[in-house]
């Protein structure tokens, strides 16, 4: 039991990861970047290639973080301007549909270009043990990135001058004109966030599993889950939603069956939203 | 033929009136039903995709009901289309009910799922997003579901539909009026919908919900009307596709297959007009003509397209036309004013 709930944590830090920066953008507004997944599937191709080339994995990793957010800041720059410009639902469903078409033009000129393009970075190193129950390394290590960047942003939305900035944003775009702050470099901020943690989603997937150039669509469709279970715009709730999801997934994977699994973890995300519409930590 | 001469007069006028907004329905249905002599009736491949833009021509009609009049973003048309095909394939192959049979039932259950869906949100008041998100997440459980059932379903090798007809298959001239009739049918329901007290209560809901609640709108009551409506429109067509093309699996249904397309097809031609569907449809099925041999690259290209059109045309076809048809009645209006202002200076 304690190792199925283990590993369910460990695969939620993981998820929780993937909807943070998602969550991070709805806030700013409401849109959904429906390009993220994609997104974080440039930056693990990024990685591959730059390792192919002979590049250390470390380096190699942080020219893929950065190419995803070099990437996600472009689409800030040019696209998501006239999105910005309207208000209201017909801002979400203009950022909806050109970000979805930002999707479609990444994941065609990825296949087109790397058709057979994977990430993968073997962690070697014998089996660490926690609370007396041994993990593979590369799911420990992913799940520390993901800890250190749980506590980073938390800390930097709590306690950083730019980060209240940027909540309060989140909570008033015209209150904070007001105050002076600048929306739209606060934007230009988190959209390069936002891409970095979609780079370094990548990394820390590839770390148990390879990550495939088709793999995309999924990781959308996924962190949009944990991002609304979680409460649109919440750093925390992104986290605890993963991790509540990852131990659902892996005990009903464990005592129920492999198949129904997905149906069960499906069910306890609508099953939350319904309960809480807002989600877990959602305003 | 014995009512009093007086009441005719008013008949006529009704009938005028149903005329006109049956117009444009006509219209289409008639360019739907003489392209394939002109154009392609030769060429099974190019039936094939006119059949499919038809089938999504079908699904987009009920999403733009669902979405387009009453605001409830339902990302699981391709689940509810699966619950009409699958419902069709199994009852009609595996229990041997009438084909007719099957795709009733298939309607019905689709309806059934799409009314259960829009009653939870609106008892629950989901916005947009979340109604979104709900029933995105029951299109991943119904695929999940679908997969799991292998020896029902097939899973992801697909089941094969004995009893399907060949005249009608998809990539017959058959299969391709078989759509052309079931699009001019529903877009006939949409059109009436449009025209009774029901048309005017989605209006009222869509352009402010508050004030239509407080003007005495049930709508809770009329967005529920609305999806059922809609998904059993969805689940109808879902039935004969999986009938015309005598072979269905979880990708014909999938999410990334039909949902997205649906949404990009009626938000192409203006959410919740009549002719948006057809004029979105038409324009992705050339798309899909025109991409064929770019191979790897279609994506791509389909993605620039998607990004072009909505950075320019952001209401879509449909209201950017009328609206150009709007402001030219109005520049004429205001030259004939100036002309009667000063009927002396025309003349000189």
């Amino acid at each position: 039991m304690k190792a199925v709930i283990l590993d369910g944590i460990v695969l939620g830090l993981g998820f929780g990861l993937l909807g943070v920066g998602l969550t991070l953008v709805y806030g700013l507004g409401g849109v959904l970047n429906l390009a993220y997944g994609e997104i974080a599937i440039f930056g693990a191709i990024v990685v591959s290639q730059a390792m192919d080339r002979g590049a250390p994995t470390l380096v190699a990793a942080a020219i893929g973080m950065l190419a995803a957010a070099g990437l996600s800041v472009l689409l800030d720059l040019t696209l998501m301007r006239p999105v910005y410009r309207q208000t209201g639902e017909e801002r979400t469903l203009l950022g909806l549909l050109l970000t979805l078409g930002v999707a479609f033009v990444i994941v065609g000129l990825l296949n087109w270009k790397y058709p057979t393009g994977a990430l993968y970075i073997f962690v070697g190193g014998d089996p660490i043990s926690i609370a007396g129950v041994p993990m593979a390394a590369g799911s420990v290590w992913a799940s520390v990135i993901a800890l250190g960047v749980a506590g980073v942003l938390l800390l930097f939305f709590g306690l950083t001058t730019f980060g209240r900035g940027v909540r309060s944003v989140i909570q008033d775009e015209t209150g904070a004109r007001l105050v002076g702050i600048s929306p739209s470099l606060v934007r230009t901020v988190i959209f390069a966030l936002s891409g970095g943690l979609a780079g370094l989603v990548a990394v820390t997937r590839s770390m148990s599993a390879p990550l495939t150039v088709t793999a995309g669509f999924d990781l959308t469709t996924f962190a949009l889950i944990v991002a609304v279970v979680g409460g649109l715009g919440s750093v925390a709730g992104a986290f605890l939603a993963g991790v509540l999801l990852g131990i659902v997934d892996n005990v009903s994977a464990h005592y129920i069956g492999e198949y129904i699994t997905a149906i069960v973890l499906l069910a306890a995300a609508a099953g939350t939203i319904l309960i809480r519409p807002r989600g877990l930590l959602g305003r | 033929m014995s009512e009093a001469p007086h009441t005719r007069p008013r008949r006529a006028r009704v009938l005028l009136t149903l005329a006109r907004a049956l117009l444009p329905i006509a219209v289409a249905a008639a360019i739907l039903v003489v392209l394939p002599p002109l154009w392609f009736e030769d060429s099974p491949y190019t039936t094939g995709l006119a059949v499919e833009a038809l089938v999504f021509g079908c699904y987009a009609v009920g999403f733009n009901l669902i979405f387009g009049s009453t605001n409830q973003l339902f990302l699981c048309v391709g689940a509810l289309a699966g619950v009409g095909g699958y419902a069709t394939a199994i009852l009609s192959d595996k229990a041997s009910l009438p084909l007719a049979v099957g795709v009733a039932i298939g309607t019905v259950s689709a309806a059934i799922v799409g009314g259960v869906l829009s009653w939870i949100a609106v008892r629950r008041s989901l916005n947009v997003i979340f109604t979104g998100i709900v029933t995105l997440v029951f299109s991943l459980a119904f695929t999940n579901f679908i997969i799991g059932q292998r020896d029902l379903t097939g899973a992801d090798t697909g089941y094969v539909l004995q009893g399907a007809a060949t005249d009608l298959a998809d990539d017959r001239i058959g299969g391709y009026y078989l759509f052309v009739a079931l699009l001019v049918g529903l877009l006939i329901v949409f059109r009436v919908l449009q025209l009774s007290h029901v048309g005017w209560a989605f209006k009222a809901l869509r352009d402010d919900e508050v004030a239509a609640e407080l003007a005495g709108v049930d709508v809770a009551r009329y967005r529920i009307y609305a999806a059922v409506v809609g998904s059993a429109m969805i689940g109808l067509t879902g039935g004969l596709f999986a009938y015309s093309l005598g072979f269905i699996s979880p990708v014909t249904y999938g999410f990334a297959q039909v949902d997205v397309q649906v949404l990009i097809i009626v938000a192409f031609g203006g959410l919740g007009t009549l002719l948006g569907p057809v004029v979105g449809a038409a324009a992705f099925g050339f798309l899909d003509r025109a991409l064929t041999d770019s191979g790897q690259l279609r994506e791509a290209y389909y993605g620039a397209f998607v990004i072009a059109i909505f950075l320019f045309l952001r209401r879509g076809v449909i209201p950017f036309v009328l609206g150009l048809f709007d402001r030219l009645a109005a520049l004429r209006r205001r030259s004939q004013r100036m002309e009667g202002a000063t009927p002396g200076r025309a003349e000189r």
